[in-house]
């Protein structure tokens, strides 16, 4: 009797796992002949930043806009900082219903997730229906975005290449009469950072999370992986970064830094260091700069930041796709979401209504292209630069009058790295690079903080990279690299 | 006919228990046996289809035993199955022996009140999430800060780091753990104790049993039974590591992931860092396989030595 109550419960089971498969199977595809003014189709956008209060407000005034104009209605979801990449992974392995989501090189990776399909190949769709995105544009950008010859994204249009500088905190280098003009390298950073480290003990000398690495002139063939061309190379030489002498010699610095005090002790498991920036508790450290950098940061931490270069301003891939949009592959209206990034990306209205909110209640307009936030404004504070072109954005009354056309001699001024335009396919080496990420979580932070001695850890650390089958996945990037450059010679 | 009948005439007649297994039924069937279809992600690689979660695994090509290869091209597979089951011993067997001696000594006090207050001390931390024991632990080894650092500092021993330092973890893990777990485990032992029938201590001390001759002789084989199915159900999920421990108290410390390792985090930071669903299903696919196996195997052991005390 037993045995028959147990096939029944299977066949019980079946059938809901069926029932299960066929619902899932059965919510199609409805065609869309709506997305008029009196019936407009709702976008999904996904984007990443501080959940705001206003958001639902602010997006219904942009609905009644898009609607009008492109029958579109926009439903804005907000997802954190750190938790964005994480969500959207599991969003599209599960297919959430998605129509335009933020992707970048540093979050929601969006090369890697171009190959494994998440998003909508765009090619024809661009030039249907976003004509006026290919004008706007740098075509940088959408050259440098290509993956496997294809665009999968739309970037927004800001700086293009990515310098970094030497940040200082005003207040003690005006105390203590210290030049920052003196600083070019990691090691003449010294000894302001040992006047700081006597006079201040309550303040960290240099400020870094486990996220930081010493900068190396070097290109990255994936981020944070160790394999990487020389920015100056003549013969395109995949090299392990942990191997070259400017990183052996920064890991150095670093650990003598570390030993020294500079550098926060518990900066190999230190998430970020926002807490720090906001309680003004530190001297120095290095960011990637654009024009007028400066006046951000001051502005958002409330005191006085000052910067000095510390390297060139290089175009990189990842400076190239440091913000995009993409059309997600289960989107339902493809068309309506490439006319609303269309619409984005040149539309000034639209653009500043989903950068700063509604007019009259988060800001009010001081003159043609210049804006002032009002008190409401808290509650819908959008990072600019995720939105799509921050060249439309209305000046703050601070800001210089020239700032988008110095972003424009910015950009023009940018050296192209050696490896702009290449993007590696790691499908032959998934095995090999699973190991090899696993090692770089072991050893990275610990390194590249000063946190363990260079002289042991490094050892060992590029014999663990080796037994992961670094040289593997080398061997198949200097592959990849030298047909590409044969290719586009 | 007559076997249906027969069937809801069972059913029927067990009405009132049925339903009272059937929330626990549902959540298994919804939790636990329909996710397990999940599996075959393990043999595939994961891309997505435009079309759904469903198709996204139907569309993906099959690889084999592809995904698998991480686990075992490095040495990671025996150091996190390692970290795992030799942590889960120690945990299983010191946490038995401090839990049942805490609960002797627990009901050996003569000053109830005071008792009490020991117990309800012990418990306490069971209920503290591991991202606060985590800031318990880090307040007593940060470096510069830390009170441990601090006091070795006035006998002027260097100052250690301890977070880029595997040495010590082995010891700070199993401290931790104990600390969070031993009291709750001694609740259910001092439980099992108060059940004890008190005529037997009674006629123990007639004969002129001492407190020593007692517990060891009437306390200690009466918790056998309890001993026995605790240490079962620990042992079934030996190979299940506490996330949190391992996660949260190291800090995710790169340096210690020699001796923190274990097949969660592994699991997880694969997943967090790669994306490549597939491969993290296969390392969960591992873990499910090798802990059925100990769990039967354990069981089977148990039922040679005495058939009542074994689970199935």
């Amino acid at each position: 009797m037993s045995k028959k109550k147990r096939s029944l419960t299977t066949a019980l089971l079946l059938m809901l796992a069926m029932s299960l498969v066929l619902s899932a199977c059965g919510g199609g595809k409805s065609q869309s002949s709506e997305g008029t003014a009196e019936k407009p189709v709702e976008l999904i956008w996904y984007t990443i930043g501080t959940p705001q209060k206003d958001v639902d407000k602010v997006m219904a005034e942009v609905s009644k806009y898009t609607a009008e104009k492109i029958g579109v209605a926009v439903k804005m979801k907000m997802i954190d900082w750190g938790d964005y990449s994480q969500k959207l992974q599991v969003m599209t392995a599960s297919g959430e219903p998605v129509d335009i989501m933020f992707t970048s090189s540093w979050a929601f990776d969006y090369v890697q997730n171009a190959r494994k399909g998440a998003f909508m190949q765009v090619d024809d769709l661009l030039k249907e229906h976003g004509q006026d995105i290919i004008k706007t544009l740098d075509p940088a950008f959408l050259e440098g975005s290509k993956v496997d010859g294809h665009n999968y994204g739309i970037p927004a249009n800001k700086e293009l290449p990515a310098q970094e500088v030497w940040r200082f905190n005003k207040q003690y280098l005006d105390k203590y009469n210290l030049d920052m003009n003196s600083v070019t390298t990691l090691e003449s950073l010294e000894p302001l950072l040992k006047t700081i480290k006597e006079k201040e003990p309550n303040i960290y000398p240099f400020a870094l999370d486990k996220n930081q690495m010493p900068y190396v002139p070097y290109d990255y063939v994936i981020e944070k992986l160790p394999m990487a061309v020389k920015l100056d190379t003549q013969d395109y030489k995949v090299v392990n970064i942990l191997e070259t002498p400017e990183m052996i010699q920064a890991l150095k610095t670093m650990h003598k830094y570390y030993k020294a005090g500079y550098i926060p002790t518990e900066a190999a498991t230190l998430d970020s260091m926002t807490d720090v920036q906001s309680s003004g508790r530190w001297f120095a450290d290095r960011a990637t700069t654009q024009p007028f950098a400066t006046n951000l940061w001051s502005a958002s931490y409330g005191y006085p930041v000052v910067s000095t270069p510390a390297s060139q301003a290089t175009i990189y891939n990842w400076s190239v796709m440091g913000s995009m949009q993409a059309i997600s592959a289960n989107s339902k209206y493809p068309e309506k979401a490439m006319e609303f990034l269309n619409l984005l990306n040149t539309d000034p209205v639209l653009r500043n209504m989903v950068d700063s909110g509604i007019e009259g209640v988060h800001y009010k307009k001081v003159s043609d292209n210049v804006m002032e936030n009002l008190d409401e404004s808290k509650n819908y504070d959008m990072p600019t630069f995720s939105l799509g072109n921050v060249m439309l954005t209305y000046l703050n009354t601070t800001d210089p009058a020239n700032k988008w056309e110095e972003f424009k001699k910015f950009n023009d001024t940018g050296v192209p790295a050696p490896l702009l335009g290449f993007n590696f396919d790691t499908s032959k080496v998934t095995t090999e690079i699973a190991s090899v990420q696993n090692v770089r979580e072991e050893y990275w932070a610990a390194l590249m903080t000063g946190t363990v001695d260079p002289d042991t850890y490094l050892a060992r650390a590029n014999e663990k990279f080796k037994a992961a089958g670094l040289d593997k996945i080398m061997a198949e990037a200097q592959r990849q690299v030298d047909e590409w450059r044969a290719a586009n010679k | 006919m007559g076997a249906l009948g027969r069937f809801f005439k069972d059913i029927n007649r067990n009405k009132a228990m049925l339903i009272m297994v059937l929330p626990a039924t549902l959540w298994f069937i919804f939790f636990s046996y329909l996710p397990m279809a999940g599996m075959v992600i393990a043999f595939k690689e994961y891309r997505y289809s435009r079309d759904g979660f469903l198709a996204s695994i139907i569309e993906s090509k099959w690889v084999g035993l592809q995904n698998f290869k991480f686990l075992f091209s490095t040495n990671d597979a025996y150091i996190i199955t390692r970290n795992t089951v030799v942590y889960n011993i120690f945990f299983i067997v010191i946490g038995l022996v401090l839990a049942v001696a805490m609960a002797i000594i627990l009901a050996e006090l003569a000053n109830k009140r005071l008792a009490k207050v020991y117990q309800t001390g012990m418990f306490l931390p069971y209920f503290l999430s591991w991202v606060i024991v985590g800031y318990f632990v880090f307040s007593f080894l940060s470096l510069d800060r830390g009170v441990v650092n601090q006091i070795t500092g006035w006998f002027g021993i260097d100052p250690i780091n301890w977070y880029s330092d595997p040495t010590y973890w082995p010891i700070i893990i199993v401290v931790v753990f104990l600390w969070k777990s031993v009291g709750y485990n001694s609740v259910i032992y001092l439980a099992a104790i108060m059940g004890i029938d008190k005529s037997l201590y009674e006629a123990a001390m007639i004969d002129g049993a001492n407190k020593w001759q007692q517990i060891r002789n009437i306390t200690i084989p009466m918790l056998t039974p309890l001993i026995t199915i605790l240490t079962l159900l620990a042992i079934g999920k030996i190979f299940y590591a506490d996330f949190g421990l391992f996660y949260q108290v190291p800090r995710d410390s790169g340096t210690l992931y020699s001796v923190t390792n274990v097949i969660d985090t592994y699991v997880y930071r694969g997943l967090k860092s790669t994306g490549e669903i597939g491969m993290s299903t296969a390392a969960g696919l591992y873990q499910s396989l090798i802990g059925f196996i100990l769990v039967i195997t354990s069981n089977g052991i148990v039922r040679k030595f005495n058939k009542d005390n074994a689970l199935f």
